[in-house]
């Protein structure tokens, strides 16, 4: 010790000591690109046509904050057990993590999302703004006339339902056979979204004369009463008794009136999804379905995937023939068949197709036909009018003025016949009316442009109530935006499925439920495309501290004093969070010296 | 997703790097990993300017600032100094650039790590003496432009393999790290850490200035120089156990090559050979890991 000492004082040193730190250096003045949070849309949300928010859903899911990205989707969406089922997955082709590895099963996700909050019997708290003084009458009670009721109460309307069956759901309920909506599920679902607030009065079916009737209690009536009536198929023995209409057959069996059938051959005649659906439940009955397409597999307009389900399970398949005629004869059908061929297969579009010269047909002897080409309105005045004046065409709605105002949605008014896009017509009708009552008909076009989600036509409603997503930049993320350097890659859930042999046998759902380790694992492989997750890259690797954790919405902010826009940040962000943009020039002193007087 | 990150930091803002300055990111990283219990070493490098002209100073740990060649023997002064007073628990630690290590530094460094005094050096290295004008070091790699190899004369030697001559010493630890791996980075600083006896950390840190990049791809530069084999992550324990940190997936050194203005003369001839050089030296890397 003392040594030491003596040594110091024996040398005299000089060292200089720094005393202060480089702050006083605000290098911030040496930026001339500026980054910045900016949150943009992922693909996804902006295919669905219901505008859900599901990048932000899949990051709330990741963390195991169930019961908030639930909440997400019922900001768009009121039927997600539903949707999680049937929906035809518009965003599952837009997803960008299919060109590094596979796509994310976004709606898979969805019913897990949906199978937990009725599990737990979740509440949900939803935003809903003050009740305003007018009344809406909704015609069906399917996923149209629901949503519409739904988004309208939020919007503070005070919502009558009429449904003419005796259960509300509509297709839902009586369209869509139980292995791939079990009616539980939905009665569920149903009741959850009634708990908004809406009076739903069931067997009450509305006529023209019942809807003149109303006219005066009612500021504005939606009608979604879809489409019941199977489209003829103009052929001869068409009308004979006992050849069935495919939703009509399917309404019958949901009812649980079904029959059997005993090994009998059954002509199902069409290739949408109601012929595949009335095919596999003729299966589970007991038949021996036949589908008879007059075009080839690939134009047919059911999902692929409940094709092959159907073909796995033992419904056959006759591509290019189509129905000549029909003679019943002592209780049995001979169905004649001419054979098609395409004359115009266009990629991406539905072949063209003719009767092959000289005419070839064969012979089919069924024990029962079932036709399902196609449906239309049960009634002409449930059609919308055509353009005139005083009628709004929208995407998937037609608003006309009058008192009451109509509004037309559902398979009514959408030209893709989905349930999803039915929430969308629902949505964008109660959006539509909601501006149209406040603001007048010229600000319904600008103000529903306002709430579209990306490029797409799909709107969201948290924007039109001004949540927090409006704060989104409207670009949609492309895959080359993303930095996949912070990605792995990792498979994607595989949908666990009934086998084949159960499935033929009983009415059982097929998907079966994913557990929530396994979710979160799935929804941990999304992109999040244009949010930020907060994976913190920004702070980290920073060579001038500039990224300050703070309280602001990101958790995270840029600290502009020193921020020398290196723009390090706004690569290694790995989602498209950030924008990098000039810096706007340095206000001269003139300016300066202007503003201050 | 999210990488174990020590949360403090240990610089100031307002350093005087240039913007997107991969030294810059290495510093920040090693002493979070290091904590306060530092005292550093600096040998004239850009890190002498970065951190601020006196009376100013950038980091929040005691700093030496000491001449080119002498970042190995003040290295070894600190540490005696330090355990005359009893003091084993500070780390110290030389941050030298790759001027200061591999030509100027070499004998000092060469001296300190052959006695195996207990103290970190670590190089960071952003391939020329950029702080004084972009002159060609012996780290600078084949094929590039430096304002002393212009034109035509471009640099036509090898990059010298600074490791393999660290690891001829047979010290306790040697490593590569490189700053778009940070998770390596921290776990490689804080093995070092435990180790008593010479350790060297070699940093790769880009230089947007040098190397004629935009500024906002440094760091997938270095994650790129890593992935293309031309900068593999690996460690040696006691100058014998080689352990290879990555296994890139087959990029092209082209696509690294491409990027940079330090690099835009050479032919596609050159660049096939330089390919062809990156997988000879991995394949001696991996023999020597016993993967081969």
């Amino acid at each position: 010790m003392s040594a030491q000492h003596k040594m110091k004082d024996s040398i005299p040193l000089f060292v200089p000591h720094s005393f202060r730190t480089t702050e006083s250096n605000k290098t911030g003045s040496w930026r001339f690109l500026r980054p910045r949070y900016d949150e943009k849309t992922a693909p996804c949300s902006a295919a669905c046509p219901a505008g859900e928010d599901i990048g932000r859903i899949e990051m709330l899911t990741a963390r195991g904050l169930f019961k908030e990205a639930w909440e997400t989707i019922l900001k768009e969406n009121p039927l997600p057990a539903a949707c999680g089922r049937v929906c035809l997955r518009p965003c599952e082709k837009e997803c960008n993590r299919r060109e590094f590895d596979e796509g994310i099963g976004i709606r898979t996700m969805e019913r897990f999302l949906a199978d937990t909050a009725a599990r737990y019997e979740l509440k949900p708290s939803l935003e809903r703004l003050s009740s305003q003084n007018r009344k809406m009458a909704v015609v069906g009670a399917g996923p149209a006339g629901l949503a519409a009721a739904y988004f309208l109460t939020r919007l503070g309307y005070g919502c009558d339902v009429f449904e003419s069956a005796p259960e509300p759901g509509g297709v839902l309920r009586y369209g869509i056979p139980a292995y791939r909506l079990p009616v539980g599920v939905l009665r569920a679902e149903i009741e959850q979204i009634c708990g908004t607030g809406f009076n739903l009065y069931c067997q009450k079916p509305v006529t023209k004369a019942f809807l003149e009737e109303i006219q005066s209690e009612y500021d504005a009536v939606f009608l979604g009463c879809g489409r019941s009536r199977g489209v003829a198929l103009h052929i001869a023995g068409e009308e004979a008794g006992g050849v069935e209409d495919g939703l009509q057959f399917l309404q019958k069996v949901n009812r649980g009136e079904a029959p059997s059938f005993f090994n009998a051959q059954v002509a199902v005649i069409g290739g949408g999804n109601t012929a595949v659906d009335a095919a596999r439940t003729v299966l589970r009955l007991g038949g021996r379905p036949l589908l008879v397409y007059r075009r080839r597999r690939e134009d047919m307009p059911a999902f692929e995937e409940e094709i092959s389900m159907a073909l796995e399970e033992g419904v056959q398949l006759l591509e290019l023939w189509s129905p000549l005629r029909i003679e019943g004869k002592g209780g049995q059908y001979l169905l004649t068949l001419q054979q098609m061929k395409t004359v115009d297969t266009s990629p991406g579009e539905r072949a063209r197709v003719e009767p092959v010269n000289p005419q070839t047909t064969q012979e089919l002897r069924v024990l029962h036909v079932i036709k399902a080409v196609g449906l239309e309105a049960a009634e002409e005045w449930q059609n919308p009018p055509v353009a005139q004046e005083g009628v709004l065409l929208l995407t998937n709605s037609v608003i006309v003025r009058g008192s009451p105002v109509l509004a037309y949605g559902g398979d009514l008014a959408s030209r893709i016949k989905s349930v999803s896009h039915a929430v969308a017509s629902g949505k964008e009708a109660a959006i539509a009316l909601d501006i149209l009552f406040h603001k007048g008909p010229d600000h319904v076009l600008p103000g529903l442009e306002t709430c579209r989600v990306g490029n797409g036509s799909s709107l969201s409603m948290e924007v039109y109530m001004r949540g927090p997503r409006c704060a989104r930049n409207r670009h949609v993320v492309t895959f080359s935006e993303i930095n996949t350097d912070h990605f792995q890659f990792a498979p994607k859930v595989a949908q666990p499925r009934l086998l084949r042999e159960e499935r033929v046998s009983s009415f059982a759902e097929i998907d079966l439920r994913i557990s929530a380790g396994l979710a979160m694992k799935e929804a941990e492989r999304c992109f999040n495309c244009g949010l930020c997750n907060q994976c913190d890259n920004c702070r980290l690797y920073c060579p001038d501290l500039a990224v300050v954790r703070d309280n602001g919405s990101g958790g995270r902010s840029i600290d502009y004093d020193y921020c020398k826009g290196c723009g390090i940040c706004v690569v290694e962000c790995p989602r498209n969070a950030m924008s990098l943009e000039k810096e706007a020039p340095p206000q001269s002193r003139r300016d300066r010296r202007e503003e201050k007087l | 997703m999210q990488p174990e990150v020590p949360d403090r930091d240990y610089m100031f803002p307002g350093h005087v790097g240039c913007p997107g300055c991969g030294a810059a990111i290495a510093m920040r990283f090693l002493l979070k990993a290091l904590g306060e219990k530092t005292v550093m070493v600096i040998p004239a490098c850009c890190w002498s300017i970065i951190a601020g002209a006196y009376p100013q100073s950038a980091l929040k740990i005691p700093v030496l600032h000491t001449a080119f060649e002498t970042g190995g023997a003040v290295a070894s002064g600190v540490r005696a100094a330090l355990d005359m007073k009893g003091d084993t628990e500070t780390t110290v630690v030389t941050w030298a650039g790759d001027g200061g290590t591999f030509d100027i530094g070499f004998q000092a460094l060469s001296g300190a790590v052959e006695r195996n005094e207990d103290f970190l050096y670590v190089c960071y290295d952003n391939e020329a003496y950029m702080n004084t004008g972009i002159q060609r070091s012996s780290s600078t790699p084949y094929g590039a432009w430096t304002t002393t190899t212009p034109g035509r004369d471009w640099k036509k030697m090898r990059k010298k393999n600074i490791v393999e001559a660290l690891v001829a010493h047979r010290i306790p630890y040697a490593a590569t790290a490189s700053i778009a791996f940070p998770e390596d980075l921290f776990r490689k600083v804080a093995k070092a850490k435990a180790i008593k006896g010479a350790r060297f950390i070699h940093i790769f840190a880009s230089c947007p200035t040098g190397w004629r990049i935009p500024s906002e791809i440094s760091v997938k530069i270095a994650r790129m120089a890593v992935q293309t084999n031309i900068f593999p992550l690996y460690e040696v324990e006691d100058g014998l156990r080689y352990t290879i940190n990555f296994f890139p997936k087959g990029y092209l050194v082209k696509e690294y090559f491409r990027l940079q203005g330090r690099f835009k003369h050479l032919t596609e001839k050159d660049l096939d050979q330089i390919q062809s050089m990156v997988e000879e030296d991995w394949k001696l890397l991996l023999r020597k890991a016993g993967l081969s």
